[in-house]
């Protein structure tokens, strides 16, 4: 089937089986190699994805779901200020996360940052339980959301200044 | 490898006259159930599918003084937003508890009770609640109590033909409620099983007492909360042993780790009502 929808910004169009996990299209079709697919149920938060701004794990979702739809997939949030905002976090916290769940990370903060600009402690490792890699402790994971949180906030306020 | 055909209806009415064609045709909407248990690089799905998340009837929620409505296509995410004032707490509750944050993003309601190899975590609850299930077919619709899913055998049932289109969940107070999960917790298992209980006393008399246990199986005995409702609190410890006894006997055909584990959470709900 044909399957129109935005990736990344763009309108793309693939070319698709009903059945094609998302993230295997991710990967194939369009060479983002960010999208892993390893456990293929859901649970690694190795092929987290936006998904018309909602954190998803795309090896669960088919690829006839999207169609119209927008993803945004660690390639693309790489470029905005939110995910700047997120290193810049990680780094005042002191956070080196691992290969395997940084991107997966970054996404899940990046949502809960755009649903809530002050997130409760509780909130930030419910989030984050979607990437359950044990590189990081909960604690720092906690600092560096809610430092991401501070640098989002002081960058929107010189922004209306 | 089938390729399937898949429909986007824009509404209710075209849904069912493509389930007129393809009566046999995959209802779609979280499909979260469906992926997980399959581990190839593509998934198996039947000759044709219909994409239903997006469909308007399924995705409206409404609340009033008495109930809440819900689609049957919101996720779970979705219900969670509506926050603790409109979400009866143990639903809340049994909610959050439902895999991650991502998988909460896609799963729908409806696809938790409409789960056929077993029971989802929402049942237990919305069995305690007197949650109320509308099916619909083109041209007529029907209500039927939640508890209605689960067959004779215990096992998950659809007992009428159509497509299930909103959850009622009656609001209500309740003095007393508990919530326990068994087993593995991330991931059902034959040995995950959940534990949902809501109780409520008026003028020293027990009123309202609900107990449903459900995994592979469920267990909703009301024929022992029927004798339960009624008698002066707190139970009295020959009461206590009596109905605790009864349960017992009742999750005898549970496995052995589940029966063990419901006699123990039924001794606590009633040691609480014998207080």
């Amino acid at each position: 089937m044909t399957l129109p929808f935005i990736l990344n910004g763009e309108d793309v169009v693939a070319r698709v089986r009903s059945g094609d996990r998302l993230s295997e299209v991710l990967r194939e079709s369009f060479k983002l190699l960010g999208v892993h697919s390893d456990c293929r149920c859901g649970r690694c938060g190795r092929c987290l994805v936006l998904l018309d701004g909602k954190l998803v794990p795309s090896c669960i979702v088919p690829a006839f779901r999207v169609r119209g739809r927008e993803i945004v997939t660690i390639e693309g949030y790489a470029q905005t200020n939110e995910y700047q905002d997120l290193v810049a976090g990680f780094k005042a916290a002191g956070i080196e996360t691992c290969g395997f769940c940084d991107s997966g990370k970054m996404l899940a903060a990046g949502a809960l940052l755009e649903r809530r600009a002050r997130p409760m402690p509780q909130e930030i490792l419910e989030q984050l339980s979607a990437v359950p890699c044990r590189c990081t402790d909960a604690e720092a994971l906690v600092k560096a959301v809610q430092a991401a949180a501070d640098f989002r906030a002081r960058r929107h306020f010189s922004r209306g200044h | 490898m089938v390729i399937s055909e898949v429909h986007y209806p824009k509404d209710l009415s075209e849904l069912f006259d493509i389930l007129k064609r393809h009566p046999d045709a995959l209802l779609y909407a979280g499909g979260t159930e469906i992926l997980r248990e399959q581990g190839g690089r593509a998934v198996e799905l039947p000759e044709t599918v219909i994409s239903i998340y997006a469909l308007p009837e399924l995705r409206r929620v409404d609340l009033t003084e008495r109930f809440l409505e819900i689609g049957a296509a919101i996720t779970l995410s979705e219900i969670l937003d509506l926050g603790d004032t409109a979400l009866p707490p143990l639903l809340a509750e049994a909610l959050r508890g439902i895999g991650t944050a991502s998988l909460r993003n896609l799963a729908t309601l409806g696809g938790n009770l409409a789960c056929r190899s077993r029971f989802m975590d929402a049942w237990p609850v919305l069995a305690c609640l007197d949650a109320l299930v509308e099916f619909r077919n083109a041209g007529s619709s029907a209500w039927i109590n939640v508890n209605r899913l689960a067959g004779q055998d215990g096992r998950p049932a659809a007992p009428i033909g159509g497509v299930m289109t909103r959850i009622r969940v009656p609001l209500e107070r309740w003095d007393a409620t508990a919530l326990r999960k068994v087993g593995r917790r991330d991931y059902p298992a034959s040995e995950t099983a959940v534990f949902a209980l809501a109780a409520r006393g008026e003028k020293g008399i027990l009123a309202e007492f609900r107990l449903a246990f459900a995994g592979e199986t469920a267990l909703r005995l009301e024929e022992i909360e029927a004798r339960i409702i009624g008698r002066s609190l707190p139970l009295s410890e020959r009461e206590r042993r009596t109905f605790g006894g009864e349960y017992r006997e009742a999750a005898s055909a549970l496995p052995r780790g589940l029966a063990l584990q419901f006699g123990a959470l039924v001794e606590a709900a009633l040691d609480i009502l014998a207080r």
